[in-house]
């Protein structure tokens, strides 16, 4: 295995592998995870190999500070239940972690976006006429809601970076209070609920961070593409005033464990 | 109290009725209660409500082939083996199916109130989202919350301030109480005692708010053997009514320590479904295809299914082909 702690040069590394790079790069040491499948699990393992080796994953079937040796498909899987300190059920996930407030980091997906990190995954098009219908929401409205940080990956694409999702499945920094549908600050809203909310989008192009108002601004572009670039991609007036660099690629020892250690049989990482 | 009935599928099949608002065991493709929901299908039920933490495969199925007439849930698909149900998306964007959205929070919190006895279940998950905007309320726009449908709400939430103290606002939700409970799980002991070896997922709240419970099992064992760890138990024998007996009955979905869930099975269905007349086909050969659960495993085939068998000291199989490399 290379154990190199080089960055990798570009043609070394798939786009893929820099997504779980920079994923991995949120996750702190100690930190309580709620993590779904796929990129999540690769960017939560590599972290725990590397810079966050107390963090603690918790799946929302209800598997808590599982060890997987191989890396599951579900997060029902029995392979997310090895090692655990606790095989739970929802409910145990929803009210006795997240709700109770011991979830530090979410990391979710998402079809839409807005600016200030509502995420669409429930339908495109009039809800009550749809076009194109999703998986709904499972826990991405409510880890959103009470993780204290929240980190989305998604693909970038003019028409998922909207002024306005088609539906607003899980909530970010500026929600609707209804009936009234007035938008107010998170804040204001979940009183004295509130925790935290979207901190991070990560795409196939860059990195965005949200603000002290809670809008959206371009972090980091990833290499390969310019600010332009991303720019083209949002359909929103985009704050490129903070941009900090390019996103760091993975390094030679990260490739080596994503495809040797963390996914082997080849099913996230082709 | 009263010991369950040992019945069989075909039986267990005919006790749900048209209409009846059922619930299912499991998470995504886990722990389904699928065979029972191949024969529902095959004695051709209408006008379900289905009231689901998530739907899976099983209820896919169930809407593909217009058993269902309201979905209630947070989500639906096969996770990384497909990221959508094609048969709900398809039915609703047709406008054949009325399907009401919540978090999984909230269906969990609904059914836990449900399993409690309570009215109802109070939460701040998911504020501020979509889910309570009110002209999005599908239940309500087909005029069913008007208290004339025994299973459907007269509200789909209110927001209530603490009146304790003084937390602010949060939502509280409807208990639900499903006709019936359709799980599966690996073993019951000959008094009911229910036993499942890994995440419990919602499975004792689904047992415990359902008014007939109904579960098919790998094994019937002495009830004396699962007494002997009470603390891994799920549920008590009074609160089942019907066992069935059916080994292999959450393929294509998996058990852990019987077998792992069918990654190709899955992947193929979701690829398959997309149009109402590939549904149709899949379930001819599938479904109305085979006169048992036994011709339905033959089909499958003793060689997919060692496959699939799960290693005793893992939990899931150690066989199975599931990556590239």
């Amino acid at each position: 295995m290379n154990n190199s702690d080089e960055y990798c040069k570009p043609g070394e590394f798939k786009p893929i592998d820099l997504l779980a790079a920079a994923a991995a790069r949120e996750v702190c040491d100690g930190d309580v995870v709620f993590a779904g499948t796929g990129l999540p699990m690769l960017a939560i393992t590599l972290a725990q190999h590397e810079q966050a080796p107390n963090a603690v994953c918790i799946y929302e079937a209800g598997s808590i500070d599982g060890r997987p040796l191989d890396i599951p498909t579900s997060v029902g899987d029995a392979r997310c239940a090895h090692q655990a300190s606790k095989a739970s059920g929802l409910f145990e996930a929803f009210y006795g972690q997240l709700h109770s407030g011991y979830v530090d980091l979410g990391f979710l997906g998402g079809a839409e976006i807005d600016k200030y990190g509502n995420v669409n995954c429930t339908v495109i098009g009039d809800y009550n006429h749809p076009k194109k219908r999703f998986t709904g929401s499972g826990g991405n409205s409510d880890i959103s809601s009470f993780a204290k940080r929240t980190v989305f990956i998604m693909v970038q694409e003019k028409r998922r970076f909207k002024e306005q999702v088609d539906y607003v499945t899980s909530p970010g920094w500026r929600v609707r209070k209804w009936p009234s549908g007035e938008w107010v600050p998170k804040q204001e809203l979940y009183q004295s609920y509130f925790k935290g909310g979207v901190s991070t989008v990560i795409t196939d192009m860059a990195v965005f961070r949200f603000d002290e108002t809670g809008e959206m601004y371009l972090d980091t572009v990833h290499p390969g593409f310019t600010v332009q670039d991303v720019i083209e991609h949002v359909d929103f007036k985009l704050n490129v005033s903070r941009v900090s660099g390019q996103t760091l690629p993975p390094t030679k020892k990260q490739l080596a464990l994503l495809y040797n250690v963390i996914d082997p049989e080849g099913i996230f990482l082709p | 109290m009263s010991r369950p009935e040992k019945i069989s599928l075909k039986e267990a099949g005919a006790l749900v009725h048209d209409g009846d608002l059922i619930t299912f065991s499991g998470f995504t493709i886990w722990r389904r209660p699928v065979a029972i929901c191949y024969e529902l299908i095959r004695q051709g039920k209408k006008d379900l409500h289905l009231f689901e933490v998530q739907g899976g495969y099983h209820s896919d199925l169930l809407v593909g082939a217009g058993c269902v007439k309201i979905w209630e849930g947070a989500w639906m698909g096969q996770e990384m083996l497909g990221k959508i149900g094609e048969n709900l998306a398809r039915k609703q964007i047709n406008g054949e199916i009325l399907v009401d959205d919540y978090s999984h929070g909230h269906t969990a919190g609904r059914l836990m109130a449900g399993a409690l006895g309570l009215p109802f279940f109070p939460c701040a998950l998911a504020m501020g989202t979509d889910i309570f905007n009110p002209e999005y309320d599908q239940l309500a726009k087909a005029g069913l919350r008007d208290g004339n449908h025994r299973n459907i709400p007269a509200q789909k939430y209110v927001m209530a301030e603490d009146p304790f103290f003084g937390r602010g606002e949060c939502a509280l939700l409807p208990a639900v109480n499903p006709d019936v409970a359709l799980v599966y799980a690996p073993i019951v002991g000959d008094e009911g005692t229910v036993r499942v070896l890994s995440q419990s997922y919602n499975d004792a709240e689904v047992i415990k708010a359902s008014k007939k419970v109904i579960v098919i099992c790998e094994e019937i064992v002495p009830d004396s053997h699962l007494r002997r760890d009470p603390a891994a138990n799920l549920a008590s024998g009074y609160e089942i009514d019907y066992v069935v007996e059916c080994p292999w009955a959450a393929h294509p979905t998996g058990s852990q320590f019987y077998y792992d869930s069918d990654g190709d099975f899955l992947k193929n269905y979701n690829r398959t479904v997309r149009d109402q007349k590939a549904f149709d086909e899949f379930a001819e050969k599938w479904i109305f295809g085979v006169d048992s659960h036994e011709e339905y495993l033959e089909k499958v085939g003793t060689k997919r299914l060692g496959e699939l068998r799960a290693s005793p000291i893992m939990g899931y199989s150690t066989r199975v082909k599931r990556g590239t490399r």
